[in-house]
């Protein structure tokens, strides 16, 4: 019997749990949304925040990622011409790697690498600013930290995503060409027919929406754990384990959805 | 006893320094300062900072407004939450437990020679500290 | 701290928007937005593997899609497709339209156009789409692939011409290795040495019998392959049987070619042999050396070629 209530209540404290950490969240996109809305949020001041986290995101991390994207893109190439020359389904390469990759791998890796890098970053500062009460003294003073810490950080993150994957994207579709075709124009039109087969309108939008889906799990999920840090300095690393557990769940989400809508 | 009565302050009136309203940790003085004209007043970037070392200066510590929270000494980091307070303009300031953030020198004076510097600055200056504090400022 | 940061910023901003915009032209160009597309309109009895985005191939080359696939008011089959301004070129209103399934990889539509001579195709016409049936010609399939695994039990068959020639490998080891073998006989004279040589001489015309049959086996496997996979399509029980007796095909192959590598050894040791003939101790040593490769020849083929066991090929 004791047994039985004390299962009912464990059970009922993870639900509460669960729920205030889906509030907190979802209360805190609401808060974003606002924000974004308000036509006082873009001005000079922010739009050179975001400037900032688009460097410190994406641009001071290009020359790594370029590298990582070829390598990566590279085997993954190599390996399904030759499997493919071996099965003898030459003809549906192409539409393999563009599929494997442009569509599917190439997001996910940047998202991955970008919530690695900057998401735990954004989740430790975020924490380390409620620790130190740094966010009760913005708001003495009436000052949205919204507004210069948060929104530019989120924007910053989405387009740093969205901006890297078609960086990558352009790079991998010239490199799967030249491993395919070598350097000559003959295998253009062959080319462009498969692209032209993948890439239909609902594709595009698809992958549009998923990079923006995957930049703001990566930048709103670690600020949102960050904010709910109880105001002790030895949660901190608690708070960015959960944050960046909740953003790998998210991206797999994410992911497992897209494919699901375009496959199923 | 003293946070509640610092706590029934309202925020719209009192412009409070406090040791629990630390600065931004990442942003320098001047940055610190000029948050409220550049996001609560719109002012442009140009204008926001040129207002803030205006005030740094005015308090005699223009030097400083480089010098990010980690780098300053006590008496550096009260100046740079003082001008904080200020910039709000509000008509009521206090100050709270002025020795936890001035321990190293004689704070009260420290604070006399301040508020001499702040020309039409807020009606009220208001400090909060111990009672056994007292004999220091006679 | 951070020069130039709006300009990296920038140059990444405006970089990103170029490469986007230009690989969304590159689609919309890929997909004949920018050009004038000749449309073509397929009438077959039954849409059955016809699916939207199908390529229509001249000489294995894209030259279209199909773009919908409907039901028309009268119950009819209306399969659209679409034709780019370059591909066009090779429709002629002679043209044949064939629905190509084959075994492995995506169904495509191609076109063929026998006599390029004959006038252009004009846009929005009707044309046949010819789907052929493959389940008719399987009896006859069948046949031919029984007649092809009967030659081969024929080769192979205990008392066919490979065993023959293995069974000769085997004797002249034994003799090798024997207790008045021709390793003793060798220490005395180079008389004795003479029936080896003989043996290995007709070793040698096996070996070439051999090849003639494997090259026999080759060229039958070859008209195999080309003929397996020429068809259309087949149901799914004769694919599956098929690819059984192409695999046992394969395998039979293989075991002949092994066979094949190992008597031409054989036949390398015995010009050795020969030439040994002039130096008797080099011929010792030849010998030696021969007696050793015999040996592991013989181990060699027994590991890869049962020769207890009954014939591995059987009919399925």
């Amino acid at each position: 019997m004791e047994f039985l209530l004390n299962f009912i209540e464990r059970t009922g404290a993870k639900a509460a749990g669960w729920w205030s950490t889906t509030y907190g969240i979802v209360s805190f996109l609401t808060d974003v949304l606002s924000t974004i809305t308000r036509h006082t949020t873009w001005n000079r001041a922010t739009l050179d925040t975001i400037a900032k986290q688009i460097y410190f995101t994406a641009v001071q991390i290009l020359h790594i990622y370029i590298i990582y994207v070829m390598a990566i893109s590279w085997v993954i190439i190599t390996i399904t011409l030759s499997t493919a020359r071996n099965v003898g389904l030459f003809d549906a390469a192409t539409e393999m790697i563009i599929r494997v990759l442009l569509l599917e791998l190439l997001p996910f890796l940047t998202a991955l690498l970008i919530a690695l890098r900057s998401g735990s970053a954004i989740n430790t500062e975020v924490a380390l600013m409620k620790v130190n009460n740094e966010l009760d003294a913005l708001s003495h003073c009436k000052v949205e930290p919204m507004q210069f810490e948060f929104l530019p950080r989120i924007a910053g993150g989405v387009i740093s995503v969205i901006g890297l994957t078609v960086l990558g994207s352009v790079l991998t579709t010239i490199l799967a060409y030249l491993s395919i075709y070598g350097m000559s124009a003959t295998g253009f039109s062959t080319f462009s027919t498969t692209i032209a087969t993948v890439f239909s309108v609902n594709i595009l939008l698809g992958l549009a929406v998923k990079c923006t889906f995957f930049g703001l799990a990566v930048t709103t999920l670690p600020m949102a754990a960050g904010i709910e840090t109880p105001k002790k300095l030895f949660m901190v690393p608690v708070s960015v384990l959960r944050g960046m557990m909740r953003v790998f769940l998210a991206l797999v989400l994410i992911e497992v959805l897209s494919l699901a809508l375009k496959y199923i | 006893m003293l946070t509640e009565s610092v706590n029934s302050l309202s925020d719209e009136q009192t412009a409070l320094v406090s040791l629990d309203l630390p600065l931004r940790a990442n942003l320098s003085a001047r940055e610190n300062v000029a948050l409220i004209p550049l996001y609560q007043k719109h002012f442009d970037a140009a204008e926001s900072s040129r207002q803030a070392q205006a005030l740094l200066d005015q308090l005699g510590f223009g030097a400083i407004s480089d010098k990010r929270d980690p780098d300053m000494n006590p008496s550096e980091r009260f100046v740079t939450k003082l001008a904080r307070a200020l910039i709000l303009k509000r008509p009521q300031l206090v100050i709270e437990r002025p020795g936890a953030m001035l321990y190293d020198i004689p704070y009260p004076a420290f604070l006399r020679g301040l508020a001499f510097r702040i020309e039409n600055g807020p009606a009220k200056w208001e400090v909060f500290d111990f009672d056994w504090n007292r004999p220091l400022y006679d | 701290m951070f020069k130039n940061l709006h300009l990296k910023v920038g140059l990444f901003v405006i970089t990103v928007l170029v490469l986007s915009l230009g690989f969304l032209l590159y689609v919309m160009h890929a997909r004949g937005f920018f050009e004038q597309r000749q449309h073509l309109n397929l009438a077959a009895a039954s849409a059955d593997g016809i699916s939207p985005g199908m390529a229509l191939t001249f000489s294995g080359m894209p030259i279209g899609q199909v773009s919908s696939v409907n039901l028309n008011d009268a119950g009819g089959i209306v399969i659209k497709a679409e034709v780019s301004q370059d591909g066009a070129r090779w429709l002629r209103v002679d043209s044949t339209f064939t629905l190509d399934k084959p075994l492995v990889g995506g169904a495509k539509i191609k076109v063929s156009s026998p006599n390029l001579s004959s006038p252009q195709l004009p846009d929005n016409s009707t044309v046949l789409l010819l789907v052929t049936d493959p389940t008719q010609e399987i009896p006859a399939l069948i046949e031919r692939v029984k007649n092809i695994l009967a030659n081969v039990e024929h080769i192979t068959r205990q008392d066919g011409e490979l065993n023959g020639a293995l069974a000769n490998v085997k004797t002249i080891t034994g003799r090798m290795n024997g207790k008045y073998g021709v390793l003793e006989g060798m220490l005395g004279s180079e008389e004795n040495a003479r029936p080896v040589v003989a043996s290995l001489k007709n070793l040698e015309t096996l070996t070439k019998r051999l090849n003639d049959v494997s090259a026999k086996v080759d060229a039958m496997l070859a008209k195999t392959d080309r003929w397996l996979f020429a068809e259309d399509g087949l149901s799914e029980q004769s694919k599956q049987a098929l690819a059984q007796v192409r695999a046992m095909l394969t395998d039979a192959q293989g075991s002949l070619k092994r066979v094949d590598a190992l008597l031409k050894n054989a036949v390398d040791i015995s010009a050795n042999v020969k030439d040994g003939t002039q130096d008797l101790g080099k011929l010792r040593a030849d010998i030696d050396e021969a007696v050793r490769k015999a040996n592991d020849l013989i181990s060699d083929i027994n590991r890869m070629w049962p020769f207890s066991k009954d014939a591995d090929m059987k009919l399925p």
